[in-house]
């Protein structure tokens, strides 16, 4: 285990580079360029919260920013299981020249996923603070977590995912089904009180996803503290992926050379 | 002397056919509609077989073989990429291997650019490839075209740059893979040159190659490989006249 963990620190040069090198391509030739990842998902947005706003009857200030931090986090979700489960196939050049550990390709996925992220939330943090300076306060300083916390729980996933994804092609199909009804039950555009009135609590208290977004959420919009519950629900779900990463790729790790 | 060396005991490798029997709906479906005996076979492929060899430090070890007989198989377990099915592998010391020459270029990069993302890709750090960047902008020798996004480079010039950078640092242990002569007559002597000074420096070299004069001018003993055994183990000249006998005299 050790000596695997050394790999991925000896190779860091390299997959900070493939992760910059992703999104250099990403944004290669447009006009925007970067600038696309923060007018994106303020689109959408601006959209859902005037469409929302009209058919519930909710103030759009309020509602707005509210969507948005959890339409970025879901994009960021969404890309790094779908791309991560396709990380091996897409590096299998790399794979079958260098013996570096294969969990740095998926990390490599995590981390342009990542960067692209803490991109759209700079319109998040604009938009919050035209609209919501009162909640402006020391407890930001806890929202900033949310990045470490999001990628102990997605690069652990993506990891198990990419071990079954080289074997399985039909896995991203699959996942984007899987994701899409995820998508559903989470709290993501639909306040977590709506699930708690409807009778299905279960769906936000025992829903890492719900907790994750409160680290930014309860700073960002409210002005309060995470709780520690919070945190714990994302370190909970971190250790558990991280341990079926391990358990999968004890055996599958040097096997997948030979599905590529 | 160091501890650098290789130690092959009983190896087998084996590729499993699960990995490249289709398994869609397709085949299924289409499989069900055709005779069971007019369906070929796919069985699992024992491409090295019972492979005993020790390599000892400053050791030139050449493989010779028809193709398939496993040379790239060999010199791939060599670097652990391929896991062995049963035996012991042990390998001690750096491997640089040289197997594809064109991989990790990005086209819209300069080359310049390329220089770095090529050496990180090896595992080099950024530091150290800027210390080395002039001399492989050197020995490339492509010009002005160095500034210019490898996508408009001619096939030639991108060999060039790709050779200049993989050959820039060796290892304990360079292992060769066929390194084909791209290039015009003047580099390719230039290359021939750069490939010698890194196999002295190197304490271990494993090179596969068809070309006879070659393995004679560098190695010392020859691997003479056919279906994945190990047919014949000794000095160059002897294994040549083994491997000559194996093909019918025709080589």
């Amino acid at each position: 285990m050790t000596p695997y963990v050394l790999g991925i620190y000896e190779s860091r040069y390299f997959w900070t580079h493939l992760a910059f090198s992703d999104l250099r391509s990403k944004w290669r030739r447009s006009f925007l360029g970067v600038a696309w990842s923060v007018v994106q998902p303020l689109g959408i947005t601006a959209l859902l919260a005037v469409v929302f706003g009209k058919i519930f009857h909710q103030n759009i200030v309020e509602l707005a920013p509210y969507i948005l931090s959890g339409m970025i986090a879901w994009d960021f979700f969404m890309a790094t299981l779908i791309g991560g489960s396709l990380s091996f196939v897409q590096a299998d050049a790399y794979i079958k020249q260098y013996r570096h550990p294969l969990a740095i390709y998926t990390l490599r996925t995590t981390l342009t996923n990542l960067m692209v992220w803490m991109m759209a939330s700079l319109s998040l943090i604009g938009w919050v603070l035209i609209v919501r300076p009162q909640s402006f306060g020391y407890c930001w300083l806890a929202a900033p977590l949310v990045f470490p916390l999001a990628a102990v729980m997605a690069w652990p996933l993506a990891t198990c995912l990419a071990y079954v994804g080289a074997r399985f092609r039909d896995l991203p199909h699959a996942l984007g089904l899987v994701l899409q009804a995820m998508y559903f039950v989470s709290p993501i555009y639909f306040e977590a009180r709506l699930f708690r009135d409807g009778g299905l609590g279960a769906l936000v208290d025992y829903n890492p996803i719900y907790h994750l977004l409160e680290i930014v959420r309860a700073p960002l919009l409210r002005g309060e503290w995470p709780t520690t519950a919070n945190f714990a629900m994302c370190v909970i779900a971190g250790a558990v992926f991280s341990a079926f990463a391990v358990l999968i790729g004890r055996s599958a790790e040097r096997k997948v050379i030979f599905y590529l | 002397m160091t501890g650098n060396g290789i130690l092959l005991d009983k190896v087998n490798l084996h590729y499993s056919s699960v990995a490249f029997k289709e398994r869609s709906l397709k085949a299924l479906i289409t499989g069900a509609f055709t005779a069971p005996n007019a369906k070929t076979v796919v069985h699992d492929i024992h491409a090295l077989k019972n492979i005993c060899v020790e390599i000892a430090p400053g050791e030139r070890v050449g493989l010779l073989g028809h193709n398939g007989a496993g040379k790239s198989t060999f010199l791939k377990m060599v670097a652990g990429l391929y896991p062995i099915s049963s035996g012991s592998r042990h390998v001690e010391g750096t491997v640089r291997s040289l197997f594809d020459l064109s991989l990790g270029f990005e086209p819209d990069a300069t080359g310049r650019e390329n220089i770095l993302y090529r050496g990180l890709l090896l595992g080099l750090s950024p530091k150290f490839m800027r210390s080395v960047r002039e001399q492989i902008v050197a020995f490339a020798d492509i010009g002005e075209f160095i500034d210019y996004p490898i996508k408009t480079y001619s096939a030639g010039m991108q060999v060039r740059l790709a050779f200049a950078i993989s050959t820039m640092v060796g290892g304990d242990i360079l292992l060769l893979d066929e390194i084909i002569g791209a290039g015009d007559a003047n580099f390719i002597r230039r290359a021939k040159a750069r490939i010698t000074k890194l196999i002295d420096d190197s304490e271990i070299l494993i090179l596969a190659s068809h070309d006879l004069g070659a393995l004679r001018d560098i190695c010392e003993r020859v691997l003479v490989l056919d279906h994945g055994e190990v047919k014949f183990d000794g000095p160059v000249n002897s294994a040549i006249c083994e491997y000559k006998k194996l093909t019918g005299g025709s080589a």
